[in-house]
């Protein structure tokens, strides 16, 4: 049996609901993040920023509890230094350079001078920012400014990441390098807690979602976990096999079989059914009585663009 | 779900002191106001003054100087004096706002339209250290053109003149001391809290003086009209004037303020109203700031 994770090691919400006068933040949320990467999900004006901003410090909840590794919001010296925050706009003091912008940010969290210096250098080439360390971050590229901008959130070697849409304007090779990070990052045990409006490759770097809309969560955990939940939406499944009209003919006798049709190269049998058990089980018998020879079996939709399309669609705005 | 296994090491080393971590901010100001030739200009010209009293207290105490120039009555004409003092504070101050209406504006606005404050509010690092911080440029730079040469003159008058004058007079140096915070706290509150309100600095500079003459012209208006003397509770130099009369000079004043900062005689208000003017200017100022500073603004 898997013993109960302790909250010294999760980031905890419990019933929080921030607003700003009238306006509705986030609205009691509940949510346990285990270390990993964790990606918010959402559109516009869901919450996101407001969920990163708590945990971050930067505001308290209006309502309910929260802790970042155990530490309360009300105790900002302690987390703080638990979190690394790159935030969502260009964020940048007038006049610093690459260098300066990192290593005065670490002396604002109580390190010595020889301690900055060593560890500014070490997020800068982190970020493959070394060569651009002395020029004006003023005078960067979008991906440069995104880059330093990352750098400083880990240059304190924080335990909680909180990333608010880390990949915009990011070219693909930097896309990729940064992927990698994250995924070094969670592979360390860091929390690292990502918004993006990249779907795909949310899907590629998230170990658990978020979904959020109009304040509320509407769902989280493993997306595979959370397809599987969403029970109004029949599970789109892809059979590649020799005989897919066959299969097809004996799936529409099924009552949960919503939709089968015949793609691409006619070997390609897309189906919908509300029960996905029962498709499988009768898959393997039909495997069994005609020798069907099966190619590949995959579902279709557990993805988090699926998922997301089901659970908010599109009257949430844009993502 | 994933195991994880916990690899990093967070930072155990010693910390520095919390109050230094003020001075981080000030730490690049200073090299952005340097790379200004006309601010480092004015900041040296701001010494003229002091430079000039200096050499008057100076002259004042070397007779063969005095025969050199021709002018051995002149000790009788230039008294070191509370006059003396408080008019070199009132010169001072004015550069100082000068000098304020300059920097002060850019101290806030670009950390606001830049969306900097999360970068700082999400380290140990509170709202009011940020404040303090932004204060401690304007602070540093008018303490040098205000009170600190004030005490060096004051320093040098009573090296001169022996250090029983220092004992005799010690109310003005502590009036050139206070005097000066008075008027750098006042002057830096109100700078920053323009600052974080107004994004356009040519703006927000000129509504410095704004403050100061428009404030003034209206307690004008307000005494003329209604025959009172209460409209100078709008005249922040009067208000300043009269703080700092007190402060120079106790109860036993023989001057009614210093230049650019004078209440007139026979229009006087009550110190603690002048006292209560200057803090309600500071509450308000500082209530501008605490609505501006936050982790992240608030769009409604």
């Amino acid at each position: 049996m898997t013993p109960a994770p302790d909250t010294q090691s999760l980031i905890t919400f419990n019933s929080v609901s921030r607003f700003y006068g009238e306006v509705l933040g986030v609205n009691r949320v509940s949510l346990s993040i285990p270390p990993g990467i964790t990606s918010l999900v959402g559109p516009n004006g869901a919450g996101k920023t407001t969920l990163m901003n708590l945990m971050t410090g930067l505001i308290r909840p209006t309502q309910g509890e929260m802790s970042v590794l155990g530490v309360p919001p009300d105790h900002p010296e302690r987390l703080c230094r638990l979190v690394g925050y790159c935030a969502q706009f260009d964020a940048f003091p007038k006049g610093l350079t690459g260098f300066q912008f990192i290593y005065s940010y670490l002396l604002l969290h109580g390190l010595g001078d020889a301690e900055c210096r060593q560890r500014t250098l070490a997020a800068l080439e982190k970020l493959n920012m070394t060569e651009a360390a002395n020029r004006p971050v003023g005078a960067y590229s979008k991906g440069m400014r995104q880059r330093i901008k990352l750098a400083q959130a880990i240059a304190h070697d924080p335990q909680v990441l909180v990333l608010d849409e880390p990949l915009n304007g990011l070219d693909p090779m930097a896309r990729a390098e940064t992927i990698a990070l994250f995924r070094e990052w969670g592979a360390a045990g860091r929390h690292v807690i990502v918004s993006s409006h990249i779907l795909h490759e949310v899907d590629r770097i998230s170990d658990q979602v978020i979904l959020l809309s109009h304040g509320y969560v509407v769902a989280e955990g493993q997306i595979q976990g959370v397809r599987s939940e969403v029970k109004e939406q029949p599970m789109q499944i892809l059979v590649r096999c020799d005989k897919p009209s066959d299969l097809a003919a004996r799936l529409f006798q099924q009552n949960h079989v919503v939709e089968a049709k015949i793609q691409g190269d006619g070997r390609n049998l897309l189906l919908r059914t509300a029960d996905a058990d029962a498709f499988y089980l009768l898959l393997n018998r039909v495997i069994l009585e005609t020798g069907l020879d099966v190619e590949s079996v995959a579902p279709a939709d557990d993805d988090v663009n699926s998922v997301y399309q089901y659970l908010i669609g599109y009257e949430g705005g844009s993502v | 779900m994933a195991v994880y296994k916990k690899t990093y090491r967070p930072y155990t080393g010693e910390m520095t002191a919390s109050w230094s971590r003020l001075f981080v901010i000030p730490r690049y100001a200073f090299e952005d106001l340097h790379r200004s030739r006309f601010l480092t200009v004015f900041f040296l010209a701001s010494f003229i003054y002091p430079l000039v009293c200096a050499i008057i207290i100076y002259v004042q105490h070397n007779v063969s100087a005095l025969n050199l120039i021709n002018a051995q009555g002149a000790q009788r004409l230039i008294s070191i004096n509370v006059t003396f003092f408080m008019t070199l504070l009132g010169w001072q101050s004015m550069m100082g706002l000068f000098m304020a209406s300059f920097i002060g504006p850019g101290q806030i606005s670009p950390d606001l339209s830049n969306n900097a404050l999360s970068l700082y509010l999400s380290r140990p690092f509170s709202r009011l250290e940020y404040v303090l911080g932004k204060m401690t440029v304007l602070v540093i730079l008018l303490s040098l053109m205000t009170w600190v040469p004030g005490l060096l003159l004051f320093g040098l008058e009573s090296y001169l003149e022996g250090w029983s004058w220092a004992t005799s007079h010690a109310r003005i140096a502590a009036g050139l001391f206070f005097g000066g915070w008075v008027w750098i706290i006042l002057l830096s509150l109100l700078a920053l809290a323009l600052s974080a309100w107004v994004k356009w600095k040519p703006a927000a500079g000129a509504l410095m003086f704004g403050v100061f003459f428009v404030a003034a012209a209206f307690g004008a208006v307000i005494n003329g009209v209604q025959r009172t003397h209460w409209g100078h509770l709008f005249n922040i130099s009067y208000l300043v004037g009269s703080v700092w009369v007190w402060l120079f000079e106790g109860n036993n004043a023989t001057t009614n303020g210093a230049v650019f900062f004078r209440a007139p005689q026979g229009e006087e208000i009550p110190l603690w109203c002048s006292w209560g003017g200057l803090i309600g200017l500071g509450l308000i100022c500082s209530y501008m700031l605490a609505r501006k500073i936050r982790g992240m603004e608030v769009v409604r």
